[in-house]
């Protein structure tokens, strides 16, 4: 009863790849674990915290309730291809200045979360950022320094856009 | 310019974090990150009954499954692996009054709580370890449950562990002062009874380890999310029969903690036992469902008190009875009852109490553990504030006034009636300011205007005092557990500063902190600064490695003694390479120079490197590494603590809370790094109020538990957190070099009784008088008589 495999393709952070897994392997398990991508974090299975979120065709997902058969053809982003040539993009740096996150299990989520915010919603209130943040949990820091990062992070991006 | 850098202070400053770089860019390296060559995964079978005996397990059909290494059964555990007598590795089965019973890693002959685990699958993959798990067929005979404190106090109860003959696990009375004389002398008597429910740590890492036993030089190397390194390793040994050069235990970055990740759990000994058996590296990621059932829970305690009172609100004595319900399995090294102790001690907090008694009763029940969560002994501030609050309500009298009447002056020459030194305790201090920040008497304005209109508002206030680390005695500094620290400080031929520290970080950003200590007092770079940790070959032990909010003061005082004693090394070398005295040197940025004349100088590396390689231009007696073990008792030590205050309006149609404001007055000595300390209070703030408006783990009547998903265990999100305001109140300093104290647990602590006050002071009106510390809307209604 050896479990069925299927080659999927798909580009990931930029770069074209190509795996062979088991059909029902979640897409988090095979980012991590046949991409070696170990940024994206598991901290429920059950599509909650929001911690294994990576963009697939832009949009935010749990890549923990979707298949990694299911993103073939698609185009992915993990928190590894957020930074550019090793610079931290300014949500990163904003995250860094403001003191954001202590254990860090969280952050690769709450990183790809805001990387989205910040590109479909430049104009944001702490209310939006609240609400917008709400699909991810952290236990460690109460929030106010995640959502001062975005909103340090939407300022500098709006600054640098007016230069 | 680089040196005015240089020369800035690093200590008190919101340096950016050391770890940051690598969780930003998922660089980060937890346990699950980790693969090594051969690895098999495992999956835990556990215990869909609360209470029975298994009558026979069938693992026949999961050992046939392609892809299945191994299954343990309780048949193997007993040759597999060694009794676990919880506690005795530190003592702890030596308190007074206490049972400890004897288990072993997986269910032998009964299971005792819903997740117990009593199967072991090593597979090639998790997925074909989690489908082996469906094929074990187990057969149980159904006991009885023992589902709360009340079930296991009846003579009648199935005893958990037949061996102990009841569920009485620990009972022993406690008792301060002159309780009788308080009562003799008192106005009144306020009674109450006042329950904690049960509480889960939950950090966002779950459980986790890799164990890889090596069959060559049979060495067991155990990768671990842990707080605390060294207690795995002393316990593991002896389970595995290994001396302890045999076993090394590494953890890197953890995913939060909380307490939980201090004990060594039953699932760390099977998997250690698995790995030596198979020969092969064997890694377990716990599960979200096996985390939330299984890993450990805390507080569920209720006291029933009587408070000698005067009429002026002065708080005399407190006679009570503290019941603990401790779940079924023993914490090991700490199993719960250690901590009732430290409930009734902490109780008095910053007050003149005069007697305190406590009878303490701990039970066993089918739940899972109680194990440590930030503030272990938490119950004393809320049963302090909530019953100040009740006897304020009884007299009629302000309940800032009452507190007023009862919490020390500072410098009041005062002492905590279980003993300790109230010195330095700035919680008056606290209250007046945060009452100042919140506006109070123009609050109760508002609160009668909208007491017209129909709105509940209400103020709650609570202050707390945290041993974080304490005044200290000589027979604390003398306590392996907490009292001395030690570590290992080192300057290499780059001229970049080493720190070897036994605390195992898990969110705190110790590499930043120890680093700001080091740079300062050493006068280099900060990131010339490199800390170490996590692995117990080159670590000092430790048997926690952080937890109980003391290595602000511990850690960052052994850096400090430490960099201080390398710094004088550093310029005895120096003095003599540049024929000059010792007291005319200095360092700065990383060179050192004769003060004055900066031209005069040697870079710090040089210095080291001539001291490592070419010790013959030295005299005989400054030979050596530039390398410094440095102990630290604590010096002072000193208390952490404050006052949180916010305002609430609850909806009387929906039972909804919404916290308006939320203030917090704090005194945690000198700050290394406002922005840590900053996030630790927030982050504890959270958690209470968490606990308080949603979080509850829970069990239906036959013992099941039905909080095993993120949707019934329900986490605070950034909408329920509000916006913390926190302001700092002048310290005393109680010690010439280090008034840096712990605040990791102070937030968590106090948050709860701070809302529940609140929330009672919205409700006055409406009659109702809170004695519990769970407030979801269902329960909001049904305290208010919208529901039955």
């Amino acid at each position: 009863m050896s479990e069925p495999t299927m080659r999927v393709r798909f580009s990931v952070n930029g770069a074209a790849r190509e795996v062979t897994v088991e059909a029902r392997k979640t897409l988090a398990d095979v980012i991590r674990e046949d991409l070696g991508l170990t940024g994206t974090h598991v901290g429920c299975e059950h599509g909650v915290c929001g911690a294994c979120t990576v963009l697939v065709d832009g949009d935010p997902v749990r890549s923990c309730l979707m298949l990694g058969v299911q993103a073939g053809g698609s185009d992915i982003v993990t928190v590894e291809g957020v930074a550019g040539d090793g610079v931290m993009h300014p949500v990163q740096q904003a995250f860094w200045d403001s003191h954001s996150f202590q254990c860090g299990f969280c952050t690769p989520g709450f990183v790809i979360t805001a990387y989205a915010l910040l590109r479909d919603k430049p104009e944001l209130t702490e209310a939006d950022v609240r609400a917008e943040l709400s699909g991810n949990l952290c236990r460690c820091t109460g929030y106010q320094s995640i959502v001062n990062g975005v909103l340090a992070a939407a300022e500098r991006l709006q600054d640098a856009g007016k230069e | 310019m680089a040196q005015a850098t240089g020369a800035a202070r690093q200590v008190g400053a919101s340096v950016r974090r050391a770890e940051d770089p690598r969780i930003l860019t998922g660089a980060g390296r937890y346990v699950d990150d980790i693969v090594l060559p051969g690895m098999l995964h495992a999956a835990f079978l556990r215990s869909t009954y609360a209470h029975a005996r298994i009558t026979g397990v069938d693992a026949s059909a999961a050992r046939a499954l392609p892809g299945v290494v191994a299954v343990y059964t309780g048949d193997e555990v007993r040759s597999m692996t060694q009794p676990i007598v919880p506690g005795t590795a530190v003592g702890m089965h030596l308190m007074p009054g206490l049972k400890t019973p004897t288990f072993f890693a997986l269910a032998t002959d009964k299971v005792r709580f819903v997740g117990d685990p009593v199967a072991l699958v090593v597979a090639e993959s998790r997925y074909v370890a989690e489908d082996a798990i469906d094929l074990i067929d187990v057969e149980y005979d159904p006991l009885p449950p023992v589902v709360d404190a009340q079930q296991a106090l009846e003579g009648s109860s199935a005893p958990v562990f037949d061996e102990l003959g009841d569920n009485v696990i620990a009972r022993y009375p406690i008792a301060f002062g002159d309780t009788d004389a308080a009562f003799a002398e008192a106005d009144r008597v306020v009674g109450a009874t006042l329950a904690v429910h049960r509480h889960q740590m939950v950090p966002m890492e779950g459980r986790g380890a890799i164990a890889s036993y090596d069959p060559g030089p049979g060495t067991l190397t155990y990768y671990a999310s842990t707080q605390s390194p060294h207690i795995l390793k002393l316990l593991l040994g002896p389970q595995l029969q290994l001396a302890p050069e045999q076993v090394r235990v590494l953890a890197g970055d953890v995913g939060g903690a909380f307490g939980l990740k201090t004990t060594v759990g039953r699932e760390d000994v099977m998997l250690a036992a698995a790995s030596k058996a198979v020969g092969r590296p064997v890694k377990w990621i716990e599960d979200r469902s096996e985390h939330l059932s299984s890993s450990g829970q805390a507080r569920e305690e209720t006291l029933d008190i009587e408070a000698a009172v005067t009429d002026d609100g002065r708080l005399l004595g407190i006679r009570g009875r503290l019941t603990m319900d401790h779940g079924a399995y023993p914490g090991d090294p700490f199993p719960a009852s250690a901590f009732a102790g430290a409930i009734v001690s902490m109780m008095p907090g910053p007050t003149r109490l005069r007697g305190l008694s406590c009878d303490i009763t701990v039970v066993t029940t089918n739940k899972c553990s109680y194990l440590a969560y930030r503030g272990p002994w938490a119950t004393e501030t809320f049963v302090r504030e909530r019953l100040i609050d009740i006897i304020a309500r009884e007299l009629g009298l302000d309940p800032v006034a009452v507190r007023l009447a009862n919490y020390i002056e500072k410098g009041e020459p005062a002492r905590m009636i279980s003993g300790q030194s109230l010195v330095g305790v700035t919680a008056r201090e606290s209250l007046e300011r945060a009452m100042e920040l919140m506006d109070y008497e123009g609050f109760r304005r508002r609160q009668r205007q909208a007491a017209g209109e129909g709105r509940y508002l209400g103020l709650g206030m609570a202050t707390y005092i945290e041993a974080a680390p304490g005044p200290r005695s000589d027979d604390q500094r003398a306590s392996q557990l907490m009292g001395v620290e030690k570590a290992r400080i080192s300057v290499d031929d780059r001229g970049h500063v080493t720190i070897v520290t036994r605390q195992q970080p898990h969110g705190q950003g110790h590499e930043t902190t120890l680093a700001q200590v080091a740079a300062d007092e050493m006068g280099v770079p900060f990131e010339h600064v490199t800390v170490l940790y996590g692995d117990t070959d080159i670590t000092p032990f430790a048997i926690v490695g952080t937890g109980g909010s003391r290595s602000a003061t511990l850690a960052g005082g052994v850096v400090l003694h430490g960099a201080r004693a390398l710094k004088k090394k550093v310029l005895d070398v120096a003095a003599e390479l540049l024929e000059a005295s010792p007291a005319d040197l200095t360092i700065v940025d990383g060179m050192v120079s004769v003060v004055g004349t900066p031209t005069r100088g040697l870079p710090l590396g040089e210095v080291a490197r001539i001291a490592a390689h070419e010790p013959e231009r030295l005299p005989a007696e400054l030979r050596g590494d530039l390398e410094v073990e440095q102990d630290y008792d604590g010096g002072a030590g000193g208390w952490s603590g404050g006052t949180h205050s916010c305002i609430v309006e609850v909806d009387a149609e929906t039972g909804q809370v919404r916290i308006d404001r939320y203030v917090v007055v704090e005194d945690c000595g000198a700050m290394i790094n406002p922005a840590i300390v900053e996030g630790q209070v927030r982050g504890g703030v959270a958690q209470g109020i968490g606990a308080v408006l949603l979080e509850r783990s829970a069990y239906d009547d036959d013992g099941q538990y039905v909080s095993a998903t993120f949707m019934d265990y329900l986490l605070p999100t950034a909408m329920e957190i509000p916006s913390i305001e926190i302001h700092h109140v002048d310290t005393v300093p109680l010690d010439p070099d280090v008034n840096f104290r712990g605040v990791g647990e102070g937030g968590m602590i106090v948050t709860p009784a701070a809302v529940v006050n609140a929330i009672d002071d919205a409700l006055a009106p409406l009659g109702a008088t809170i004695r519990e510390q769970h407030l979801p809307p269902s329960r909001i209604l049904e305290l208010i008589g919208t529901i039955a």
